[in-house]
């Protein structure tokens, strides 16, 4: 099935993966009932079985798409983002006060506050409709900021109401000359809030990347990241690429020469809509790879990388001399590291991946937990099947939980894996559930952290740092207490209140 | 006593909503008043939105207010495309019935945001099926498109009030001596208002009283909500906030209202507050004065050294002599009175962010007249950043050095008035905020550890030359 860009809208990844948010058991079971086990999509032979997804009757306030769609936008250079809602969705600006300016000191920009800019719609708009204030907001903000391209986040209120963002913003765009892009990242609309991914990437691919297939340049390498410092040039530079990092704050110039690249790696498969629609427009081929976390999944990412760009005779000696690089330290950290028991939370991709460097780490780690589940990626290539490569290289996740952030769940899972720590992707509801039960956390926030060679030395570093931290956290966790019922208190089964057990 | 619920009547009056675009945007939708739920010891919120509306305005509002932190685990409905078509209200009543189950709470809040509203949900019907099997809940109707969480926070206090604290078993409630409610800083929104409300209860205990101050750590919980109908007085200790509540609470209970827009902070505004308090409830005068006695030995003995400081130190670092200020009115006004009345600087630029309700404007505005006698400031109400910076800027200064208090959005505006930026309001990501307070006594002087160290780091980083001189 091809991405389908004819429509302003991104079809949502429930529809496209079969992405589901609530499931436990163990992984081998999800990896084996996922799709990839039978390569053709859902429903067309034996091996796997429609996933069954669990619905609990308690739930716990999570993310949404919108939040997603609209940080990575706002990150853009250069453009504003609009978010055509009730002034509570703008709450996320203020964010991203802070971490534009981090982003920028990190990538060695000129800090600048991020430009978004919310329609404020009141109840008379609810009543009479929005699209004059887009309008007259649309032109506001290029008044203001001059930008190069504008942004227009739709939201719950606007999407219930109906308001025509599309018709507005090919007006406005025609009024104004400049790309006005609308984000369709409605709440409601997708179950996890990484179809927020899909909508941003969706509005670049259709309106940000022209086709400069002429321009081919085969040194360039396309990195879709989720957010960070550039880690990938100390890894690839030496293989004469140049790294076209994208997404996690990016310029409108890197997502302009995307077309012109001689292959796209994604640091995590729930990013890879971007990569898959430009091998499908553009021809730009996408690395299917498994991802670079441990040594071997980052030797195979190399090697198929110097494949595509056609620099084997280079990749070999890259390898063995990153290898020997941090052979001293990696094994002091495995020392230090022996015997430790962690849990991993984290999205889908993100959390197979800092699975295997825990591993690789010498560290045990039998429990995990994803906010979400993708059965498939947009690629429909079985070698994106992280999960299953994980499994069959590094053993079965004996308890592999989905769930999207969820805290009552977080807690049961907790109580039932008693880990030596947690590393942890978001610093939402786990980071300050694991400290509040008196174990020692590391919340990844800059997701580049775990990958390649040096992202092992980065992880076991961070986790040597925080396990004395365990004094800190056991002293609160002594003298306060969540406002659960003893008998969840005690849980140990994360889906308990699930009557049947569809694994 | 049993009072009639007023479902139908909860939206805060004469709440209109900016009519303009907002850029760097300064306070939260009315369903951000799940703060102010998580706030009351012994309470938890129900919400009934969008998947991400709860998490993204306690992550706002606690998070980026100074890393608050705070027990969030709030149950969600996270609505649906089924819920938006077929309407949501079984699944309310569903999660409401789980919630029973998981958590263990005195008091529900169900609060429902925009797309129950949209959609049409009857989710005061829902509640009510609950209220009539005696569960402990309340319905705030919280829609995100009609109002902020300011309003958000009148419109959940009068739900506690009306079908909580109303609807009590047992005798009606009997006047205390010398208990008091007080009204004040939005809890969350204002980065201090954990430490600023335990100070308030403190000074006020230093004179005799009882105090429910209802809110945060210093507060004793819903058993302090309970006795709201006892006290004697209600004290209003903000601009306007909490105004409507009060007199809601007058025509209810007859209590009366003692209205102080300014918090006080220092001796001479805090003095001053506590007479006027100590005379409305007859508390007795000496008592009253033997603790601003006491606090004013202390308070003046500090002030007494840091006098060689300000006065000693006044060209060195370039001390400030013009205060401006971006804030939410309840701070700008206590801040502008003090920096202004007790210390001395001239009123530059205030902009009030938090988009109050046309009908009290006028007023907020009058409350900044005479900051010192004769000195009077001139407040603009203006919840857009990208304007709010300009009024800033734009401004034509000679010979003064200006500083400048807001949040983080201020740090472009700061850079190009060449000010020191002291972060007081929401967002604030460059302080860690636990106990810390501002105002009455002991905050005043916190209020200035923290304002002369930012002017003197910043007079070093800036001119690395003065250190040595």
């Amino acid at each position: 099935m091809a991405i389908n860009l004819r429509t302003p809208q991104a079809e949502t990844r429930d529809q496209r993966l079969g992405t589901i948010t609530q499931w436990d058991g163990n992984a081998e079971t999800l990896a084996r009932d996922s799709a990839f086990t039978y390569g053709c999509g859902r429903d067309c032979g034996p091996g796997g079985r429609r996933l069954c997804e669990l619905s609990t009757p308690y739930s716990q306030a999570s993310m949404c798409a919108e939040q997603i769609a609209v940080t990575n936008a706002t990150i853009i250079r250069d453009t504003v983002v609009i978010q055509h809602a009730p002034i509570g969705c703008a709450a996320s600006q203020s964010f991203t006060s802070r971490y534009s300016r981090d982003l920028a000191a990190r990538r060695g920009w000129k800090p600048e506050d991020p430009k978004s800019i919310c329609t404020n719609l009141s109840e008379r708009d609810m009543v009479f409709g929005g699209v004059e204030r887009l309008a007259d907001v649309i032109k506001e903000a290029f008044e203001r900021h001059s930008p190069r391209a504008i942004f227009v986040a739709t939201s719950c209120a606007t999407g219930v109401i109906g308001d025509d963002v599309d018709g507005t913003a090919r007006q406005l765009e025609e009024e104004i000359g400049i790309p006005v892009v609308p984000l369709h990242c409605e709440g409601f609309k997708s179950r996890h809030w990484s179809s927020g991914w899909d909508v941003i990437e969706h509005g670049i691919l259709r309106r940000l990347v022209p086709d400069r297939r002429h321009e081919k340049r085969d040194d360039l390498l396309n990195v879709i990241h989720l957010g960070g410092p550039d880690v990938f040039s100390p890894l690839v530079n030496p293989l004469g690429l140049t790294v076209n990092l994208v997404m996690g704050g990016n310029s409108l110039e890197r997502l302009a020469d995307l077309s012109t690249a001689a292959a796209t790696v994604t640091m995590c498969f729930v990013l890879s809509y971007l990569a898959t629609g430009l091998e499908q427009e553009y021809g730009v081929p996408e690395i299917r790879a498994p991802l670079p976390y441990g040594l071997d999944a980052t030797d195979a990412w190399l090697r198929d990388i110097a494949r595509v760009t056609r620099r084997e005779h280079l990749v070999e000696a890259v390898i063995a001399s990153e290898r020997a690089r941090i052979a001293p330290e990696l094994e002091r950290l495995r020392k230090a590291l022996a015997g430790k028991k962690g849990f991993v939370a984290a999205g889908a991709a993100f959390a197979h991946g800092l699975i295997a460097d825990l591993r690789e780490l010498g560290v045990t780690v039998d429990d995990a937990f994803s906010f979400h589940h993708d059965p498939s990626t947009d690629s429909r290539d079985p070698q994106q099947d992280s999960l299953g490569a994980l499994v069959q290289t590094s053993g079965d996740i004996e308890n592999f939980t989905v769930s999207p952030d969820q805290h009552f769940q977080a807690h049961a899972a907790l109580k039932r894996a008693k880990p030596d720590f947690v590393i942890c992707r978001h610093t939402g509801a786990i980071a300050v559930l694991a400290g509040r039960m008196g174990i020692p956390v590391l919340p990844i926030f800059y997701s580049n952290d775990g990958l390649g060679y040096e992202g092992l030395l980065t992880i076991g570093r961070g986790i040597l740092r925080v396990l004395p931290r365990r004094r800190f956290y056991e002293d609160v966790a002594a003298h306060s207490r969540f406002p659960y019922q003893t008998s969840w208190l005690e849980e140990t089964n994360p889906y308990a209140l699930v009557g049947e057990d569809a694994a | 006593m049993n009072l009639q619920s007023r479902l139908d009547d909860s939206a805060s009056p004469g709440f209109s909503a900016s009519a303009g675009p907002i850029e760097q945007v300064r306070y939260g939708c009315a369903l951000g008043a799940l703060a102010s739920v998580i706030a009351i010891e012994g309470a938890i919120p129900i919400t009934h939105c969008g998947p991400g509306c709860a998490q993204k305005q306690f992550h706002a509002l606690s998070g980026v207010s100074g890393y608050q932190g705070g027990e969030f685990h709030v149950p969600s409905t996270n609505i649906g495309n089924k819920e938006v078509i077929f309407g949501g209200a079984d699944r309310l009543d569903e999660l409401i019935g789980s919630t029973l189950k998981v958590m263990e709470a005195e008091l529900y809040v169900v609060q429902s945001g925009c797309v129950p509203g949209l959609v049409g949900d009857d989710v005061g019907n829902v509640v009510q099926g609950w209220q009539r099997r005696d569960v402990p809940i309340v319905f705030a109707e919280t829609l995100g498109y009609r109002g902020t969480n300011f309003t958000g926070h009148e419109t959940v206090v009068r739900a506690i009030l009306d079908q909580y604290v109303a609807t009590q078993p047992g005798p009606a409630p009997e006047t205390r001596k010398g208990l008091v409610n007080v009204w004040s800083l939005l809890p969350y929104q204002n980065p201090f208002w954990r430490g600023d409300l335990a100070e308030i209860r403190r000074i006020l205990e230093g004179i005799g009283l009882t105090v429910n101050i209802l809110f945060g750590p210093a507060s004793e919980g819903l058993a302090e909500w309970r006795a709201i109908p006892s006290a004697e007085l209600n004290i209003v200790l903000s601009p306007w906030l909490g105004l409507s509540i009060a007199r809601r609470l007058q025509e209810v209970y007859g209590q009366p209202v003692l209205h102080e827009p300014a918090i006080p902070i220092g001796a001479r505004a805090t003095a001053a507050f506590l007479r006027k308090v100590g005379e409305a409830v007859g508390a007795d005068p000496e008592r009253v004065e033997r603790f601003i006695g006491r606090e004013e030995r202390s308070y003046y003995h500090y002030l007494r050294d840091f006098a060689h400081f300000y006065a000693g130190c006044t060209s060195q670092y370039r001390l400030p002599s013009e205060i401006n200020i971006v804030s939410e009115s309840a701070y700008a006004l206590a801040l502008a009175k003090f920096f202004v009345g007790d210390l001395g600087l001239n009123p530059g630029v205030i902009v009030l962010t938090e988009n109050p309700p046309e009908s009290e404007r006028a007023a907020i505005a009058q409350a900044f007249r005479d900051l010192a006698p004769g000195v009077d400031g001139a407040p603009a109400f203006e919840p857009d950043g990208f304007r709010a910076r300009k009024l800033i800027t734009r401004k034509a200064r000679v010979g003064e050095y200006p500083i400048l208090f807001g949040s983080t959005w201020e740090a472009a505006a700061a850079g190009a008035i060449g000010a020191p930026l002291v972060e007081i309001s929401y967002p604030a990501t460059d302080e860690v905020v636990l106990a810390r307070s501002y105002v009455g006594y002991r905050g005043a002087l916190q209020l200035l550890e923290r304002t002369y160290t930012t002017v003197v780091r910043q007079s070093t980083e800036e001119n690395p030359e003065t250190a040595f001189s």
